[in-house]
């Protein structure tokens, strides 16, 4: 009994989704993403409940028997009436849908071309297969990226060679980096921590090696860890 | 592996090793049954042939010998992944690259879609009361100038230069300057060859359903499976062309020193477009005949006509026409601004509205009826929900800005194999398990048709559910390799298992064909209590199936007879002129000869390239001199 209990409820764990990582998010950009996964999960499951219900319902009742097995099913063309339902009332559900997609995709890609005042500029180059990251004041580190908490940060992106992505999943993303062109991703991460960030566009032998680790500090203690690093290279 | 020979260290992968022992073990094995049981004169017959049924049995038999091979890559990439920081063979870095590239690669181009036109071929021309397709020779030309590139793409494992830049070939990783090795020339020339061979085969299908319909078959008396060949001839016949340029330009940015998709002027980005203009139609080339076949079947076995035949036939067309408007929702994290992307957001969410249709009418279709778990039914009634499941994560997918957490991850690999596994892949095998009759007079066993739905489905939900998880962990595709501090052991390991399961029920089925022709059961004209023309003819089809030729009244005219005219059909006055049928070796030398002029262009032998290309085009010489319709002509002159 205890070990069913286990295993239930271990399933459940899994099933919850509490702790992935998508639906963990901390910055303004990822709980909006977060918060649009789990508004189209529900909306769809509305869909999908709807289907299986109709499913289950009309497999068990219209399974042939041995008493109907003679019987010849009625002629049926079609129902203007029903046909018109599943054709309007999805439409009804997408519109639901797409209120929030497009307001929050605007601000996403809104807040990527404006500058706020108070940002901090990181230089990002994608290489194969590591990242590199430069701050303002010259300091350049590698696999490492160290933000401050509460803060816009402004990822400037560019590639050395072939197309990468940068992605931090808890704090959000994902944006890809061209070569020839720089590319902008604007994130405020909201709480200290350690987070894994990943490349997430192929880019060749050991694209899977090709992680760093993100590390939110406070404001003061990223301004220490700044200063520290700047007088290591000098 | 290293060995010494003459003095000499030669070099090769145990993997290829192995692979070379294995298939020359079985081609020798092969070798000698066809031998002992005497069958070279039928292969000969399949070989020249230009009668629809049997090249629609060649396209099945390569598909599944290719469903093999990828699959087999697909267990290769999930051992690999069971485990976190998995050493296992040689499958890490490239080698694991090159698994999931040409597992891709093959599973779209030489599984999913010879499975639907060798489908095609079989049913559609019988469906409609057609002689045959209306270009047979050209439909053999098709067949091996498909199974020409498909082998291209397949043997370069084999000369240890696989593709490896994924199954999307992005530049610039595609191009010369990353990926020197002859792999992804093969990629270029293996999908131009065959992509040739589709277009021919979609305007053949385009004019076989235009011009070669039963009389009295209106356009609106047409079953549902040719209804979406037509639609998806005429998809295939807008997105190939672009498909086309786009590997052309690659070709030449590989070969010739060329820069579109790289350098100052030209931009990776182009690729993208170009490929995604075609893709996306693609993946609804390959799922709407699968809805043509699940409209056919549920309809049968549900003794049913299928429900809102008509808003059926405009959903096909909108979901035709949609699919030309949607590319960029593979591209939201490119940066292409939120104008476009939202633009692209809608109308992805668009194509639900019909697709949804097109799930309700089915459901509707049984409801009243008189519903037969035969083993057809069950794939279809399997695909209802596993299908709407990945409907669903698509209309997330489409949610713009969540897409950028999604996009990349293993939730996509999740979403589309359960739209590729769970429609295509479950509609061939409906497909395949219906029309065994019509291809050989036997049907394929029950029992064992049962085993492999329950393993494969089951296997399939095992593998691929857990992947949404996994992905939404921040697990990114196309990875080798993991961390135990991912949190995603847990997922991989029951994915794993899962296609394990699955791959015994592909094992079943394998097994059921081999039991169904060692103890066959011959079937009648009409093994399902059928309702279309199909089930009007002999069972294996002959070669000139409809005489007399029958008049078509209404949508399931053998249905209509079998009610009300004790299963006799109304006969035609005239017939439409049929098809001439030929046997030639041309069609197979002149892919023979493709394939000779693609090798010379992957190794840049410039001697061979004039050759094969001066062979290449004495073919077309050769063929206007022999046109049987000169032949023909003249045989009826001399009565
Ligand atoms: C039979 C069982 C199958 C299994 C277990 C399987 C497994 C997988 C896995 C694990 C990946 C991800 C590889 C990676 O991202 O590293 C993958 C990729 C893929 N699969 Fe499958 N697959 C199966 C069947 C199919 C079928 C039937 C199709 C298509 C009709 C298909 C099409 C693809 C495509 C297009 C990719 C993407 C390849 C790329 O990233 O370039 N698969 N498969
Ligand atoms: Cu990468
Ligand atoms: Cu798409």
């Amino acid at each position: 009994m205890r070990k069913i209990y286990m295993i239930l409820s271990s399933v459940l764990l899994i099933l919850s989704g509490c702790n992935l990582r998508v639906l963990d998010p901390k910055s303004q950009t990822a709980k909006d993403q977060s918060f649009l996964v789990q508004f189209s999960f529900a909306l769809m499951m509305i869909v999908f409940a709807t289907v299986i219900v109709l499913f289950v319902w009309f497999v068990w009742k219209y399974r042939q028997t041995e008493e109907n097995k003679h019987k010849i099913p009625e002629d049926e063309k079609g129902n203007r009436l029903f046909e018109i339902t599943w054709t309007v009332l999805p439409i009804i559900l997408l519109a639901v849908l797409a209120v929030p997609t497009i307001k929050i995709t605007y601000e996403i890609s809104a807040s990527s071309s404006a500058t706020p005042p108070n940002a901090v500029h990181i230089d990002v180059t994608a290489q194969q297969f590591s990242w590199t990251f430069e701050y303002q004041n010259g300091v350049v580190q590698t696999s490492e990226l160290v933000l401050p908490k509460d803060r816009p940060v402004v990822f400037h992106l560019n590639s050395d060679d072939v197309i990468h992505s940068f992605w931090v999943p808890k704090l959000g993303g994902k944006k890809d980096v061209i070569p020839g062109k720089e590319r902008r991703l604007i994130l405020t991460p909201d709480e200290v921590g350690t987070y894994q960030g990943k490349c997430a566009e192929f880019c060749g032998k050991d694209h899977a090696l090709m992680r760093f680790e993100t590390i939110v500090k406070t404001q003061e203690d990223y301004k220490q860890w700044l200063q520290k690093m700047k007088q290591k290279i000098e | 592996m290293t060995f010494y020979l003459f003095d000499r260290s030669f070099y090769i992968a145990s993997d290829v090793l192995l692979a070379y022992i294995t298939v020359i073990l079985s081609g020798a094995a092969l070798f000698y049954l066809i031998t002992k049981a005497n069958k070279w004169p039928t292969i000969k017959k399949y070989v020249t042939t230009t009668h629809h049924r049997k090249i629609g049995v060649l396209y099945l038999l390569s598909a599944t010998l290719f469903f093999i091979r990828a699959g087999i890559e697909a267990l290769i990439i999930r051992i690999q992944l069971a485990v976190p920081e998995n050493d296992w063979w040689v499958f890490q870095g490239d080698k694991f690259n090159e698994a999931f590239t040409t597992h891709g690669t093959i599973m779209i181009f030489f599984v999913a879609m010879p499975l639907l036109i060798g489908l095609m071929n079989v049913a559609v021309p019988l469906q409609i009361g057609a002689r045959d397709m209306a270009f047979p020779y050209m439909n053999a030309v098709s067949f091996w100038l498909f199974l020409a590139g498909a082998i291209l793409v397949n043997m370069s494992f084999f000369m240890t230069a696989s593709p490896n830049a994924g199954w999307t070939a992005y530049a610039p990783l595609s191009v010369s300057t990353y990926t020197p090795e002859a792999g992804n020339d093969y990629y270029v020339f293996g999908l131009q060859v065959s992509g040739i061979g589709t277009i021919l085969a979609a305007i053949n299908m385009i004019v076989t359903i235009v011009r070669h319909r039963a009389p009295g078959m209106k356009l609106t008396r047409m079953p549902l499976f040719p209804w979406s060949t037509l639609i998806t001839s005429f998809l295939i016949l807008i997105a190939f062309p672009v498909l086309t340029i786009a590997l052309y330009i690659l070709m030449f940015d590989r070969m010739f020193g060329t820069q579109f998709f790289t350098g100052e002027a030209g931009s990776p980005i182009y690729w993208q477009h170009l490929f995604w203009i075609f893709g996306h139609p693609e993946v609804y080339i390959i799922i709407l005949p699968a809805f043509g076949i699940f409209s056919d079947v549920i309809s049968t076995f549900s003794k049913k006509r299928v429900f809102g035949y008509t808003s059926m036939v405009i959903a096909l067309a909108i979901i035709g026409l949609l699919g030309f408007m949607v590319w960029v929702h593979h591209m939201f994290t490119v940066g292409l601004g939120p104008l476009v992307n939202t633009f692209f957001a809608i109308t992805t969410m668009l194509i639900a509205v019909p697709t949804g249709i097109k799930i309700f009418n089915w459901l509707f279709t049984m409801r009243k009826g008189l519903i037969r778990f035969t083993t057809p039914m069950l794939f279809s009634l399997g695909f209802i929900p596993t299908f709407v499941v990945g409907g669903v994560t698509g209309v997330m997918l489409s949610v713009a800005a969540a897409d950028m957490q999604y996009h990349d991850s293993y939730f996509v690999v999740a979403h589309f194999h359960y739209t590729m596994i769970g429609g295509t892949v479950l509609g061939a095998f409906a497909g395949i398990y219906y029309w065994f009759p019509k291809m050989f007079g036997i049907k394929l066993k029950d029992t064992l048709g049962k085993w492999h739905f329950w393993l494969f489905v089951i296997g399939f939900h095992i593998t691929f559910f857990p992947m949404h998880l996994a992905g939404l962990n921040g697990m990114p595709r196309r990875v080798y390799t993991y961390l135990p501090k991912d949190d995603v052991f847990i997922y991989n390991f029951v994915s794993t298992i899962g296609a394990f399961l699955m791959g015994l029920g592909t094992l079943a089925f394998i097994w059921n064909i081999y039991q169904s022709f060692k103890k066959p059961d011959y079937t009648g004209n009409d093994p399902w209590d059928g309702r279309t023309l199909e089930w009007s003819v002999p069972s294996p089809a002959p070669e000139h199936p409809f005489q007399p030729m029958p008049l078509v009244k209404t949508i399931d005219p053998l249905w209509e007879a079998k009610r009300n005219r004790g299963g006799k059909l109304p006969e035609a006055e005239s017939a439409r002129s049929a098809p001439i049928d030929v046997t030639s070796w041309q069609p197979i030398g002149l892919a023979g000869m493709m394939m000779v002029f693609s090798l010379a262009f992957i190794y840049h032998q410039t001697w061979l390239q004039i050759i094969a290309g001066i062979g290449v085009l004495s073919f077309f010489v050769i063929r206007n001199l022999t046109d049987e319709h000169v032949r023909v002509t003249r045989e009826e002159e001399n009565e």
